[in-house]
């Protein structure tokens, strides 16, 4: 066993010192296909963190919501319909909720208005705690606002002090900013106006006695879908969205287009494994020379292989760390400045990131499968026709 | 350790138009512990005799022993661990890879034996010392004269302390000096019991008094004047 554990650590030995005597060529490889595999793992690094971000952010979203449908869309709900759902078991709370978007043409910028009842929603405090600055008053005066920290810095460029919305009627209806969501909720409130309930029916000429959407506040987590379920028979028509599908969605919206560039990227990445294949199966005269003497002074094809799959394992072992270590921290301390308008999209108004670091093992591992094997495929393969050099190569005169 | 060549033929590209019969029915006796020169112009076939007795080349007909033991119509895999036990080999060129050090170039044929380098250190310094390289042993091989170049493929020949030295034309791209140096490097062998056999049309190597048997080679065929 010793014997033959130095025996490989020699071959190892040597697979370094044969990457290294042709150190441009190997070091021109690694560089690229580092490049590679950082293309593909920033992808999949942002990919996971925006989506783990989203989630974290919708963990205070209500457990339903209940839209009402008509024609295939949404309309306005009347609020009277709550007392229907009122007798469901396991109902905690039911809460109308008014919102909307608002376009500003001076910015261009598109508003989410969102009218609330601080004083019905079940978590006010946790709403206080995705503030950096003021505080949700408990209830919310009218003629106040909570807003995201784009609208915060639309309104500083403005130089104005109170946010100046316009009635359908264009009459204006101004708010006083009274709190600034953290950074970290960014994905959810970068664009959001939080505004008393009744104001929000002001600005959108809504009548009192409708909403937009019912927040169904649920006392047990096991029976939301059952729940959700009843209010669809208890409300035919209606649109039930429990928080785990809103989840899904967000999911999806970041993989598919996480998926299209990955697709993109693994195009590249494929030619650049084509191009390795191609590369390993010609050998050149001075390795076909080297194969022969080897063979001469008694080594065998399997030991000329696994000089081989040494080298192959140390270039494309070193460039996937080296584009996975890049990747991270392009993603996580330089916010993913190459990429950010692939998956957050081009907006007046689009979001700063600031994503907390995460590792999951499956995304590296997905992408160590999908580099570094096949790349190993690529070279070992072909390097078994070059470990068959017959040894007579050598000896001139033949 | 006896070697012999029963009626060995050998065929390069049999059966295609570019058929070539480099050895016609060889019969050859070489005793242990001698001095063996085959000689002949190039392409008389001697480099092929010196190729099949170190099991570089399988013969197309005919039978190769050495030391009783039959090594014709083995597998690659035998042939080899055959070589790397029994057989060193000097080669017309050289064939020192350049990039490696010297004392890399030496320690080669030991690398796929799982030998810890300080025993590969404890082999190689003795003979490097014996032919005077041990003071370029961490140079590139590229940076070395001739005729240290020539030590440095001796000693790597020898590292296995094996019982047969091939040598193919080796005193092709060496002067007058280094084909003596050559020469007693051999005696030098000869004398602790190694058994050489030498490809050459070099005069000096010819007609070195301590070469103890010259068989002529033309056309294939031992030719006996």
């Amino acid at each position: 066993m010793r014997n033959g554990l130095t025996q490989h650590i020699n071959i190892l030995d040597y697979a370094l010192s044969s990457l290294w005597r042709r150190r441009l060529k190997n070091i021109s490889v690694l560089v690229v296909f580092a490049w590679v595999i950082f293309l593909v793992a920033s992808f999949q690094l942002l990919t996971q963190a925006l989506t783990e971000t989203a989630l974290l952010a919708l963990r205070s979203a209500p457990e339903i919501t209940v839209q009402k449908m008509s024609a295939g869309r949404q309309v306005e709900i009347p609020v009277n319909y709550s007392r229907r759902l009122t007798g469901i078991l396991g109902v905690k709370e039911i809460v109308p909720r008014v919102w909307g978007y608002y376009f500003d043409e001076v910015s261009g910028a598109n508003y989410t208005v969102m009218g609330i009842d601080p004083g019905r929603m079940p978590l006010l405090d946790r709403l206080n705690l995705t503030l950096e600055e003021g505080g949700v008053y408990d209830p919310m005066s009218r003629g106040k606002t909570v807003v995201g920290r784009s609208v915060q810095r639309i309104m500083e460029e403005k130089g104005s002090a109170l946010l100046s919305l316009f009635r359908p009627d264009l009459s204006q209806a101004s708010f006083e900013i009274t709190g600034v969501f953290k950074p970290e909720t960014d994905i959810l409130t970068n664009d959001l106006i939080v505004l008393n309930i009744d104001d929000a029916r002001d600005l959108f000429a809504i009548p009192s006695k409708m909403a937009t959407d019912f927040c169904v506040y649920v006392a047990n987590q096991s029976e939301i879908a059952t729940i959700a379920k009843k209010i669809a028979d208890k409300l035919p028509g209606s649109r039930v969205l429990t928080r785990s599908q809103m989840n899904r969605t967000y999911q999806v919206v970041f993989s598919w287009r996480s998926g299209f560039a990955s697709v993109c990227l693994l195009t590249a990445l494929t030619a650049f494994v084509i191009l390795a294949w191609d590369k390993a199966s010609g050998l050149s005269p001075e390795e076909k020379r080297e194969i022969s003497i080897l063979k001469i002074l008694g080594w065998e094809t399997a030991d000329v292989l696994a000089v081989r799959f040494w080298e192959g394992i140390l270039v494309s072992g070193l460039a996937f760390l080296l584009g996975c270590t890049l990747a991270y921290g392009h993603v996580f301390f330089f916010n993913a400045s190459m990429f950010k308008p692939v998956l957050i999209g081009w907006s007046v108004i689009s979001p700063e990131l600031h994503l907390a670091p995460g590792f999951r093992v499956d995304r590296f591992l997905l992408i160590f499968c999908l580099s570094v094997l096949p790349y190993l495929a690529a070279t070992v393969i072909p390097a078994w026709r070059s470990a068959s050099v017959p040894a007579d190569s050598a000896l001139s005169g033949m | 350790m006896l070697i012999e060549l029963k009626n060995v033929t050998k065929i390069y590209n049999q059966r295609q138009a570019n058929e070539v019969i480099a050895l016609k029915g060889i019969d050859l006796k070489i005793d242990d512990n001698s001095i063996t020169c085959l000689r002949g112009a190039s392409g008389s076939g001697k480099s092929t005799i010196l190729a099949i007795i170190g099991c570089v080349f399988q013969p197309t007909t005919g039978r190769v022993s050495i030391a009783g033991k039959q090594l014709t119509r083995l597998p690659d895999r035998f042939l080899t661990l055959h070589r790397r036990q029994y057989i060193g080999f000097i080669f017309q060129n050289l064939n020192i890879l350049p990039s490696l050090t010297v004392r890399d170039n030496i320690t080669l044929p030991l690398v796929p034996l799982g030998v810890t380098p300080a025993e590969m250190h404890k082999k190689a310094t003795p003979l490097m010392e014996k032919f005077s390289i041990d003071h370029r042993q961490n140079f590139p091989a590229s940076q070395i004269s001739g005729g240290e170049l020539q030590r440095v493929a001796i000693a790597r020949a020898l590292i296995n302390d094996p019982p047969l030295i091939l040598a193919d034309e080796p005193t092709a791209h060496l002067d007058s000096r280094l084909s003596e140096e050559f020469m007693r490097f051999m005696m030098d062998l000869k004398s602790a019991g190694k058994t050489i056999i030498i490809t050459s049309h070099d005069p000096l190597v010819t007609e070195h008094p301590d070469v103890d048997r010259v068989i002529d080679i033309k056309d294939g065929r031992i030719y006996v004047t």
